[in-house]
């Protein structure tokens, strides 16, 4: 193969067993003769130890020079899995190579081959300048001592922070914040960068520069995990995308192929005056729907909008109208779109990435 | 060999990188810095005045019995420049662990390549400078105020303080992995190095303890150094010859080191495993 991959992947697993906390002896007698008791991993009996399986079994391959995104909701297992490959966090099983390095074995290695940007902005120290801050790291990251300075000046000037550069970083926007990070991950070159939810609290025109970043970033050479639950943003900036939910990949392709693989839909989405849960699954269950899902229009006027997927509107829509009409809810607005990666993950799992 | 000393390199500029974020930190919050360095004053003025009133013309005589001084000021305030080097290693070392990962930046501090316990020793010299440029200012006002004098041989007791500071920084190692794994640890380090301290013999001679305290306090190299810096510095009786009390704060520091990085090593790798690494 002539393609060398950066990240690879295999059967990576993650389980988190916690401890619920012990009930009093008088609490816990009054359940002795439940069967409660025998369940294993259960939380009923109070002691069992709880488990939650935040990844379950992922395997993927990121190419050098790729973008690589991983979409999925709250909860899906995109940091956990961001973890693991940082060396922060160790899998119960699988395996998984960064540059080549494994990262169980060779951690120091894994470490020294990329740079991480965390989600949040609490990362950085805020009582140090962003100089101060990229000084420290740099020592760190073991960066050549003659470069540093100009290594540190070329990345303020890149992340557009020279004239704040000598300001405590308490003082930076959340935006400046997050460009000082993504100068920190840069600090040693690394051929790997990853990025956890980078443009999460940022408003429009600071995630848009961002991701601009990310793309020049690509253009350098570097390869770049990105997580995001931002559908268009993931459709932008991804040459491909694993989809993942409940710690499980459930597609994984390039943007473009994952929406030809919906070409023959429509989605539907309807206007509606309140919250439309009662109907919903009655909507899932008519014939030739693939997905329903429904949020909050969003607009300022409280209304609420239903998003159905369907392989024929012309043969859903009247059925849906009825529904509707029948379960009270009145029609506002209506439109037929060409499906999105949104569509892609309601489809895929019959539910809304916002959920 | 060149690649050791490129790693000796490497190491000693992630030492004072570490130092030097610990001090600007420390110099941003101006009146906390100036209150840590005047704070012993406030403390260890009533231990003068209570020293004071057990005495007869200026000799606390029952004191004397037990070591050889009558001169209690001056031996409460060896003990607490020895305690605070101590403290070094709870509050420098393992408590500011904690902190990080309160304020969130023990990740990304894990996340790159350097030794950790590089790290963990930039931070520890920084705090034990900043201790002894304290101590300094204690022992100046110390010598105006109270008329603290130090006869003995101040070299001697630097001799004594180096092994006993490298003993702490094992210490301080171990207690830095306890806190990873308990993370909340603020109460128990408080409690620790309090107890820690006045067992060793921070205000008074270990030989005043009941035989059982004593046995506990024999078993801490703490007690040996107290002991050792009392006796060149104000004559007092040691404990032991000083030669053996030498050879335990030698040995008690090489095995503290090697126990300390161990017990961090150990609790890091299971912070991993068990995923407690980006909680508080
Ligand atoms: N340290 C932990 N202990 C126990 N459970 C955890 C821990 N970290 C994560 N989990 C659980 O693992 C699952 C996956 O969490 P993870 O943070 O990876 O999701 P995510 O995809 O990053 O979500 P988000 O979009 O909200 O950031 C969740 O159910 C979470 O509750
Ligand atoms: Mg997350």
């Amino acid at each position: 193969m002539s393609t060398v991959n950066s990240i690879e992947v295999e059967n990576l697993r993650r389980v988190f067993t916690r401890r619920t906390p012990r009930k009093l002896p008088w609490q816990r007698n009054r359940q002795v003769n439940g069967n409660e008791l025998c369940v294993t991993g259960s939380d009923k009996s109070g002691n069992q130890p709880k488990t939650t399986v935040a990844v379950d079994g992922i395997s993927f391959e990121i190419q050098s020079g790729e973008i690589f995104g991983l979409l999925g909701p709250n909860g899906a297992g995109k940091t956990t899995t961001i973890k693991m490959l940082c060396t922060l966090l160790e899998p119960t099983s699988g395996t998984a190579r960064v540059g080549g390095y494994d990262i169980v074995r060779e951690p120091a290695k894994v470490r020294g081959s990329m740079g991480t940007v965390f989600s949040g902005e609490r990362s950085l120290y805020w009582k140090l300048t962003g100089r101060e801050n990229l000084e420290y790291f740099a020592a760190l990251y073991d960066v050549e001592p003659s470069t540093t300075a100009s290594k540190i000046d070329s990345l303020l000037s890149k992340m557009d922070l020279e004239s704040k550069s000598n300001e405590p970083v308490e003082r930076y926007s959340t935006g400046m914040r997050q460009r000082l990070a993504v100068a920190r991950a840069l600090l040693a070159d690394p051929p790997v960068v990853l990025l956890d939810e980078p443009t999460a609290g940022l408003d429009p025109q600071s995630a848009r520069n961002l991701r601009d970043t990310v793309r020049s970033l690509r253009d350098e050479g570097h390869t770049i995990l990105l997580t995001t639950h931002y559908m268009a943003e993931a459709d932008e900036l991804c040459n491909r995308i694993a989809i993942i939910d409940h710690g499980r990949i459930i597609a994984l392709d390039t943007p473009a192929a994952l929406k030809a693989g919906l070409q023959e839909m429509h989605s539907l989405e309807v206007e509606v005056d309140r919250a439309p849960d009662g109907v919903l699954d009655e909507l899932r269950s008519l014939p030739l729907v693939r997905g329903v899902e429904s949020h909050a229009s969003n607009n300022g006027l409280e209304t609420w909008t239903i998003r159905v997927l369907t392989e024929d509107s012309r043969q859903t829509l009247d059925a849906l109208l009825d529904l509707l009409r029948a379960s009270g809810d009145r029609v506002l607005n209506m439109k037929a779109n060409e499906p999105t990666l949104e569509d892609v993950f309601i489809a895929l799992t019959g539910k809304s990435l916002r959920d | 060999m060149a690649k050791f000393s490129k790693w000796l390199c490497s190491q000693l500029r992630l030492i004072g990188a570490t130092a030097r974020k610990e001090f600007i930190i420390f110099t941003r919050y101006p009146a906390n810095a100036v209150l840590s360095l005047i704070e012993p004053l406030m403390w260890l003025t009533p231990l003068y005045f209570m020293g004071k009133a057990f005495s007869v013309g200026g000799h606390a005589v029952g004191f004397e019995g037990f070591t050889g001084t009558s001169d209690y000021f001056s031996f409460v305030m060896v003990g607490a420049f020895m305690s605070s080097y101590i403290a070094v290693a709870f509050w420098g070392m393992a408590y500011s662990i904690e902190e990080d990962m309160i304020l969130g930046v023990l990740e990304p501090n894990w996340v790159t390549p350097a030794n950790r316990v590089s790290i963990l020793l930039g931070r520890s010299i920084m705090f034990a400078l900043l201790t002894t440029v304290q101590s300094l200012g204690v022992l100046l006002i110390g010598a105006l105020l109270f008329n603290v004098k130090v006869s003995g041989d101040i070299f001697v007791a630097l001799l004594i303080i180096v092994p006993m500071l490298i003993a702490i920084f094992g210490l301080g190692l171990g207690l830095a992995g306890i806190v990873l794994a308990i993370r909340r640890a603020q109460t128990a380090i408080d409690m620790s190095n309090w107890v820690f301290s006045q067992i060793s013999g921070m205000q008074f001679p270990v030989t005043v303890l009941p035989k059982p305290l004593m046995a506990v306090a024999l078993t801490l190299p703490a007690t040996y150094g107290y002991d050792a810096v009392r006796s060149v510095l104000l004559g007092t009786n040691p404990l032991l010859p000083m030669k053996q009390e030498i050879m335990i704060l030698v040995t008690s520091a090489i095995v503290m080191c090697i126990v300390g990085r161990a017990v961090f090593y150990t609790f890091d790798r299971r912070c991993r495993r068990l995923g407690t690494i980006g909680g508080h």
